[in-house]
């Protein structure tokens, strides 16, 4: 059952805002100095997309699941691979969940805002395993 | 949760026996298929007998030849649905707002995206679309694509010069710095006091409900997390408790108390972040910027159990995605318990500042019985003395073992609507704390099917904002055939109509964010 | 002819022009005033836990600057229906009277333009105040948009409530020193009149802060309710000048305590020029009472417009007239 308020509000005092907002400026500030220092992340931050060629076998299972339709496939070296546009992605990261191999991994790389739309198209790369942009 | 003993179907059941059809069980406690003319009389049978009777939405259907009209109604113990249909080509039914002022809002969001009018309803107009929108098409039916719709070109009428002289109209929106999101409010105002306010909502409507019909279940999940940012994982948590209704899959015991965490960690910044926002509109930039400060760990907890601090994206058919770390529960204890030690320190400041004090108390009062009539719902109703929650009035997920206070004041001024917020925010600790000390061992995932067998059923669930209800309608394939969201405060806007008559202009923004408005959830 | 202009050479003194364009004059006070609002924000800030400006020059000292520079730089637009001449310089001229008044405050041991000053400056720069809000609420009549109206009717609202007191309370000092000259009121203190008088100086500064327009008085800048208040259609320069108004009512008034309950400029002098301890003193005050506006501003909430004015009428002028009338019994019968 619920609990009423049945006592009416007290007479006010005197605030305790008074003393906190001069102890407040002794205090070392809750914000920090960004971009000098960089906050720490855990390690499974849902960031941008590291994909491993090397496990994928073109199931399509990501590109047919992602709610956003950010993943297409795409013919690289005769097999079609991913390739994950990050302007549509909304990082739910379902498409490394459906993924059979494990091959979509999780990075901590956020700062993904840029002025140059065409880079945020991730091709698969045939030769390296891992992918990043800066 | 209210103290009634009136059993809702025996009252129907002896009233109007042969006429309609009860299935019990079905669409919350009881579905009730009336004639056309007959909803009106069951519905008043109702309200009569139950003071806590109110529409908590209105679902419209496209069945083929005949449109259907879902009636949701809760009462103090239960939950029912009356079904009517209304004819293709002639969709009209009679208007039950004289009955219970609550359905207004619900009637008119039919009308606009089913073409179903509601004879006797008070409001005119465009309500839910744009007023670009073509006459004579309605997006919601099965035979309208919204990607071929041609808009009617916008008119090049003049500005109107500002109106001088006593009577006023002040427009509180779209753009507004009061408003975190546009609505258009226009404030009928005499010298100071607010006479009359009339509202046009719907400029952030994204036909949410439209796109989840050509998605799977899958992806719907995380389209319905986005109908708002601030209360994402109940929207989720809501539509998948639908969805495994239907399944009649049974969730694991350790994904209920881990869905359990994820909702109060939401709701535990969500209420942070109204409690500072109220500061700022009433000017008070040192209050706002203290809350948002303690809502920052709250943030980084919810980063670390779930890998976003916002899109927590935690929800799927058949549990969660992942599981709490041992490693991580240490963090989240003290994180709980250095905000627990802050809360006396806020309390102290909403008793004995005289400022806020001055600024809220007696603004806004909505009172009992216009709180009971207009259906209004969450911390609003609770502010007023109205005692429903969700939570203790149909447990879901592990709430039913997890022992909390429900809190009510009576007074249903502003003041009192924040401080049931503060007291939220302690509740909320206790349970994250009670849930993770308890949590259940085992599978926190059980594989559910993707494609889902016919069937319908409603859910509802207690958002921060109040109770948030969704009606999911499968027919067989993979991806769903009706999918209803109605949101908290599309309930409670009408509270903040009642309550802006008679106070000074001034008043009308501390007034209106202690209502907690989230527009994004009110359009979808 | 020469001898007209020999004369007229001879009457132009060079210290004269250094003196009005630079030192205490138009660079040291738009200076005095930045630097100012730098430290608000910065103290504000440091009171709600947060950093404030840090990129624009070391601990963000340039950030004023930098706004300015910005807003200067910025499209000007001027409102179909707005009245072009009262839009275009009514913050323009608001400004410099503000400067104007500013400059017969004795800063480094004597004002700007004379040595003296002369009897009755007081009174001429609290009226130099009310013009220059006065023009501040036409600049936002003739703006000629909803918001702007409401916003300049209500800054007339609150400083017409609130203007009297101040000169009633104003005037305790001078009848502390029994003359209407800033100057000589400033240099009489040989205590304080602070400890003399302390109940004119916490009425004073509660009527400076709803002058000021700051919080609790800040209603003509809610922005929750009126968009951007008076300010709604200004953008560019204008907006500047707007901006830089209030800046420099805020040193302004700040400077008007100093002098008047706190000794002015006159403080120990320990080597060389007395006129640089004279401004070190007069800076290292002025900064004192704009910490303690700004930490009132970041106290409380903000008052309805009717709460404003109950107690401008109802409690802050009886107070005003409360406190001349002891003031005028303490020194006739206790300070003589």
């Amino acid at each position: 059952m619920g609990e009423k308020s049945q006592v009416p509000p007290k007479k006010p005092r005197i605030s305790p805002m008074w003393k906190r907002t001069v102890s407040q400026i002794f205090t070392k500030p809750a914000t920090t100095k960004y971009p000098f220092v960089k906050p720490q992340l855990g390690s499974d931050f849902r960031g941008e997309q590291v994909f491993d060629i090397k496990l994928c076998v073109s199931c399509g299972l990501c590109s047919r699941d992602c709610p956003a339709k950010a993943i297409e496939m795409v013919e690289v070296d005769g097999k079609k691979r991913p390739q994950f546009m990050l302007d549509r992605c909304v990082f739910c990261y379902q498409c490394a969940e459906s993924c059979p191999r494990n091959a979509i991994k999780s990075s901590v790389i956020y700062e993904l805002a840029t002025t140059d739309k065409p880079s945020l198209v991730i091709k698969p790369r045939a030769s390296s395993a891992t992918e990043a942009t800066s | 949760m209210p103290n009634s003993k009136v059993d809702i179907i025996s009252v129907i059941e002896s009233k109007f026996k042969d006429q309609v059809q009860i299935q019990l069980g079905q669409l919350g406690k009881a579905a009730i298929t009336t004639s056309n003319g007959l909803h009106r009389e069951v519905l008043k049978a109702i309200v009569d007998a139950d003071e806590y009777t109110a529409i908590s939405a209105i679902t419209g259907l496209d069945l083929g030849a005949n449109l259907g009209v879902l009636y949701h109604v809760r009462t103090s113990n239960s939950f029912l649905t009356i079904r009517a249909e209304v004819p293709r080509d002639n969709p009209k039914i009679q208007t039950i707002t004289d009955i219970t002022p609550s359905a207004t809002f619900h009637e008119l969001e039919v009308t606009d995206l089913f073409g179903i009018v509601f004879e006797g309803n008070p409001l005119p107009g465009h309500f839910v679309l744009s007023e670009y929108w073509p006459q004579g098409v309605y997006p919601l039916r099965k035979d309208v694509n919204p990607n071929e719709v041609k808009l009617n070109p916008p008119s090049n009428e003049e500005m109107k010069e500002p109106e001088t002289g006593r009577v006023v109209k002040i427009i509180l929106g779209p753009q507004h710095p009061a408003l975190l999101e546009p609505e258009k409010f226009a404030v009928t105002v005499d010298g100071e006091t607010v006479t009359k306010v009339e509202p046009r909502i719907g400029y952030v409507h994204r036909g949410i409900e439209k796109a989840a019909e050509s998605r799977t279940y899958l992806q719907d999940v995380y389209l319905i997390e986005r109908i708002c940012g601030i209360c994402n994982p109940i929207h989720a948590c809501n539509f998948v408790e639908a969805v495994e209704k239907i399944l009649k899959t049974e969730v694991p015991s350790r994904a209920k108390y881990l869905r359990v965490i994820a909702l109060e960690l939401n709701r535990l910044h969500s209420h942070l972040l109204t409690l500072g926002h109220a500061g700022l509109e009433i000017g008070y930039e040192t209050l706002f910027q203290y809350f948002w400060r303690d809502r920052e760990p709250i943030m980084d907890l919810i980063e670390l159990t779930s890998g976003n601090r916002v899109y927590s994206s935690l929800m799927t058919v058949g549990g969660v995605r992942r599981d709490l770390r041992d490693t991580d529960i240490p963090k989240i204890k003290v994180t709980l318990e250095d905000l627990r030690k802050k809360l006396p320190f806020y309390r102290q400041i909403y008793e004995d500042e005289r400022t806020i004090r001055a600024r809220m108390q007696n603004v806004g009062v909505l009172k009992r019985e216009d709180a009971l009539k207009l259906g209004v719902v969450g911390p609003v109703a609770r502010g007023s003395g109205v005692d429903i929650d969700v939570r203790k009035d149909e447990p879901y997920e592990a709430y039913a073992e997890i022992p909390f206070k429900e809190i009510v004041y009576t007074s249903g001024d502003t003041w009192a609507r924040m401080n049931v917020r503060m007291d939220e925010v302690e509740e909320s600790i206790n349970i994250i704390e009670y849930a993770i000390d308890h949590l259940p061992t085992g599978p926190f995932r059980v594989k559910a099917p993707r494609v889902v067998p016919p069937g319908e059923t409603v859910n509802r669930v207690e958002a921060p904002r109040g109770e948030l209800f969704c009606y999911v309608k499968s027919n067989g394939t993979a991806n769903p055939d009706r999918v209803k969201v109605r949101t908290p405060t599309y309930a409670n806007i009408p509270a903040f109509l009642k309550t802006a008559i008679g106070e000074s202009i001034a008043d009308v923004p501390p007034n209106f964010v202690s209502l907690d408005p989230c527009f994004s959830c009110t359009d979808r | 002819m020469l001898l007209m202009y020999g004369q007229v050479v001879r009457m132009i003194d060079g210290w004269l022009f250094l003196s009005i364009l630079v030192f205490p004059g138009f660079a040291f006070i738009l200076l005095l005033t930045l630097f100012c609002d730098w430290m608000e924000r910065k103290i504000e800030a440091r009171i709600q836990n947060r950093i404030g400006p840090m990129v624009a020059g070391p601990a963000g000292i340039l950030q004023p600057f930098a706004d300015l520079i910005k807003l200067m730089s910025k499209e000007d637009i001027e409102p179909r229906d707005s009245k072009r001449f009262v839009f275009m310089f009514a913050p323009l001229v608001a400004f410099t009277i503000m400067v104007f008044a500013m400059c017969f405050l004795p800063i480094d041991g004597s004002s700007v333009i004379s040595s003296t000053g002369f009897n009755g400056d007081l009174i001429v720069v609290l009226a130099f105040v009310t013009i220059a809000n006065f023009l501040l609420f036409l600049s936002g009549w003739a703006s000629c948009n909803p918001y702007g109206t409401i916003g300049s009717a209500r800054v007339l609202t609150q400083f017409l409530g609130y203007d009297i007191p101040l000169f009633l309370i104003a005037l305790t000092p001078a009848f502390l020193a029994g003359t209407l000259s800033i100057f000589k009121i400033a240099s009489s203190q040989s205590i304080w009149y602070i400890a003399l008088a302390p109940w004119a100086f916490v009425l004073f500064i509660i009527t400076l802060q709803a002058e000021l327009e700051k919080d609790p008085f800040d209603i003509p800048h809610a922005e929750s309710e009126v968009v951007g208040g008076l300010e709604t259609e200004y953008t560019g320069a204008k907006l500047a000048f707007l901006h830089l108004t209030r800046d420099v009512q805020i040193v302004f008034g700040s400077a008007l305590v100093v002098e008047l309950f706190l000794g002015g400029p006159y403080g120990p002098v320990f080597f060389g020029l007395p006129a640089f301890w004279y401004s070190l003193w007069f800076i290292i005050k002025l900064l004192a009472i704009v910490l303690l506006t700004e930490y009132i501003t970041t106290l409380f909430a903000r008052f309805r417009i009717d709460q404003v004015l109950r107690g401008s009428w109802r409690i802050i002028l009886p107070a005003a007239l409360l406190s001349l009338m002891l003031t005028v019994a303490l020194v006739t019968w206790v300070y003589h």
